[in-house]
């Protein structure tokens, strides 16, 4: 076949992006620069003005942030045993670290509020063994957003990390002690920076995810507003359009200020990466 | 007082052994070399004495010490891999400082001491490139520069040159075994290529099976292997089982088939029964060149192959076939009878 044929394979592909992701977008992202006809950043100045909306902007950053900081936490040591594995193990490990991700969110969700309600698992299990009088205030606080959000999100970083981390050939960690290192700080040296790709890749899917997602937030965050929550009642309960269409521009510029800011990071941590 | 000594060392995994109750010393400034077949627990040896591995039984001595448990971050032996292990997020000038920085060495004592290594290991001048621009020589040059800056007590080569190409591997042996003699550094060196390990070292240890057959100078071994297995693997492709063996004065009179043969008596000489010689030193003649008697053989040329400066020969004869080279111009044909000689000199008793 000859060269200029083969752009012909993209074409259903280009074509499907072009009319239900290029168009849509575009069309958003220019409702909210207009308003009876005239060029205007009023939709913008309009909620970044506004104490509550910066509130619920805030707060959806800090969960985002607190998500993505735990699923590394958790993620990083258990992706690298994980990786370190015969292969029987690490299949299986995997697929019991992905089975999460096959269940429905809302299941989830609500499994997480028998879990952390008031007469739920956890502070009947406390006040059980006498630790509090009061039960805890657990569920539709941000905590609980965290908590649904780092079970939802970790098997991705996981994925990614162990994907980078059995490519990390076990000669460098033995020839990095035979220099001195002990074992952690041939881990920090060594596997820790060869790791930044995938930490990256991993970090960025589970922030871009919190920030948008909706079900989790919705459910465990009770009165507490999110970003994608605030968008939704914008929408169909206010029926504001051009509201809404700003709120969602404003998700996708953070977006890519922050994945910018990432792997700016990374550029520096790992510059060969 | 040897340097390094192994003791009695066992090594096991699950249940099945590698090395058993095995031995070696080593004196210092010395090179040796551990040759043998895949699986014959070269490598495993290396990384017993690197630390990466835990005896089951047995004790590990160096300089009087007993380093059987000392972690591998303590030992402060230069290691040197085959898939050369240099850190791909490090510039060349970090990947050598590694283990400077490690000790905490101040950074102009680091760079006077990287620059230096980098020097004598001819790579001056590419201080900042990343491995993933160099070539496998170069890579390999960064290797051991890597590993000789930090001072090691023992420098340890797991088959360096096997990723190189056939001229730069010889280039680079030269050069190994340069830097090794100029900084005076006792080396252990594991490798299944015998010319490799016969060129650079002052003691070979042929191994199999988890076990050294032979441990001696180069130029010994090469000329008179101890065991048939160390015949086989140095090139001494023919073999003959005598059934009677007893001295006469300075040689040995053996016989097989009531075929006489005679072998020059060396110190040390084994007490087996059977003989090996090489191709080359086999000498091959026409019924007319060479006349019947001791340690002559007839036989028939089976298959020719030409091998550049010689031709090699399958003979057939009442003892087995026999490999035989002869420089010649015009060579015999399949099917021609000839005679083969074993000179008494060359024929070497093994075990």
């Amino acid at each position: 076949m000859k060269k200029r044929y083969l752009y012909m394979l993209l074409m259903p592909g280009l074509l499907f992006l072009t009319l239900f992701m290029i168009f849509p977008l575009a069309a958003t992202v220019g409702s909210t620069l207009f308003q009876n006809g005239q060029f205007t950043f009023s939709h913008y100045t309009q909620f970044l003005t506004d104490a509550y909306f910066l509130e619920i902007l805030g707060t959806t950053l800090l969960v985002s942030f607190m998500t993505t900081i735990i699923c590394v936490a958790i993620g990083f040591p258990v992706a690298y045993y994980i990786s370190k594995l015969p292969p029987r193990g690490k299949s299986i490990l995997l697929a019991l670290a992905i089975f999460p991700l096959l269940t429905s969110s809302v299941v989830r969700s609500f499994s997480w509020m028998i879990v952390l309600g008031k007469n739920g698992l956890i502070n009947n299990a406390l006040m059980g063994i006498g630790l509090i009088q009061e039960p805890l205030s657990i569920l539709y606080t941000p905590t609980a957003m965290i908590i649904g959000l780092v079970h939802l999100f970790l098997p991705l970083i996981l994925i990614t990390l162990v994907g980078v981390m059995e490519n990390i050939n076990h000669d460098l960690v033995e020839a990095a002690q035979s220099l001195g290192a002990s074992r952690f700080s041939a881990f920090r040296k060594i596997v820790v920076p060869l790791s930044i790709p995938g930490l990256i890749i991993g970090s960025i899917l589970v922030f871009v995810g919190s920030l948008t997602a909706y079900t989790t937030p919705a459910l465990l965050g009770g009165k507490q507003r999110v970003i994608s929550t605030f968008l939704y009642q914008n929408a169909i309960t206010l029926n504001d359009w051009n509201a809404a269409s700003a709120i969602a521009t404003m998700m996708m510029i953070i977006t890519f200020v922050v994945i910018a800011i990432m792997n700016k990071a990374a550029a520096k941590f790992n510059p060969k990466g | 007082m040897a340097l390094l000594q192994l003791d009695n060392i066992s090594v096991a995994y699950d249940q099945q052994y590698i090395l058993k109750d095995f031995n070696l010393s080593l004196e210092k400034g010395q090179l040796l070399s551990l040759l043998g077949p895949s699986g014959c627990g070269k490598t495993t040896t290396l990384r017993l004495i690197a630390g990466f591995l835990d005896a089951k039984d047995g004790s590990f001595r160096f300089e009087g010490k007993d380093y059987t448990r000392t972690p591998i971050n303590k030992r402060n032996f230069g290691l040197v891999f085959q898939s050369y292990a240099l850190f791909p997020h490090l510039s060349v000038y970090e990947n050598v400082a590694f283990g400077l920085r490690i000790r905490k060495v101040k950074d102009d004592e680091i760079r006077k001491r990287v620059m230096k290594m980098l020097e004598i290991v001819s790579l001056h001048g590419f201080e900042d490139r990343f491995p993933g621009a160099l070539s496998g020589g170069q890579k390999q040059r960064v290797a051991i520069a890597r590993a000789l800056v930090i001072e090691p007590d023992l420098l340890l080569f797991d088959e360096p040159l096997s990723n190189l190409d056939a001229n730069l591997r010889v280039n680079m042996r030269v050069e190994i075994r340069r830097i090794q003699q100029e900084l005076g550094i006792t080396t252990v060196y594991v490798s299944h290529d015998q010319e490799e390990c016969f060129s650079i070292s002052d003691k070979v240890a042929v191994m199999n099976k988890g076990v050294i057959e032979q441990l001696d100078h180069p130029s010994v071994i090469f000329k008179y292997p101890k065991t048939e297995f160390v015949g086989r693997f140095i090139g001494f492709n023919n073999f003959i089982t005598f059934t009677e063996r007893q001295a006469d004065g300075d040689a040995v009179l053996l016989t097989v088939n009531g075929l006489p043969f005679r072998a020059k008596k060396v110190p040390g000489m084994s007490a087996g029964m059977k003989g090996a010689i090489r191709p080359d030193d086999l000498l091959a003649g026409t019924e007319n060149e060479i006349s019947e008697g001791p340690n002559v053989l007839d036989g028939t040329v089976k298959v020719s192959t030409y091998l550049g400066r010689s031709y090699q020969y399958i003979v057939e004869t009442a003892l087995g076939e026999f490999t035989v080279n002869k420089e010649m111009l015009s060579p015999f044909e399949n099917g021609q009878r000839i005679r083969l000689l074993v000179p008494p000199e060359k024929l070497v008793l093994v075990d």
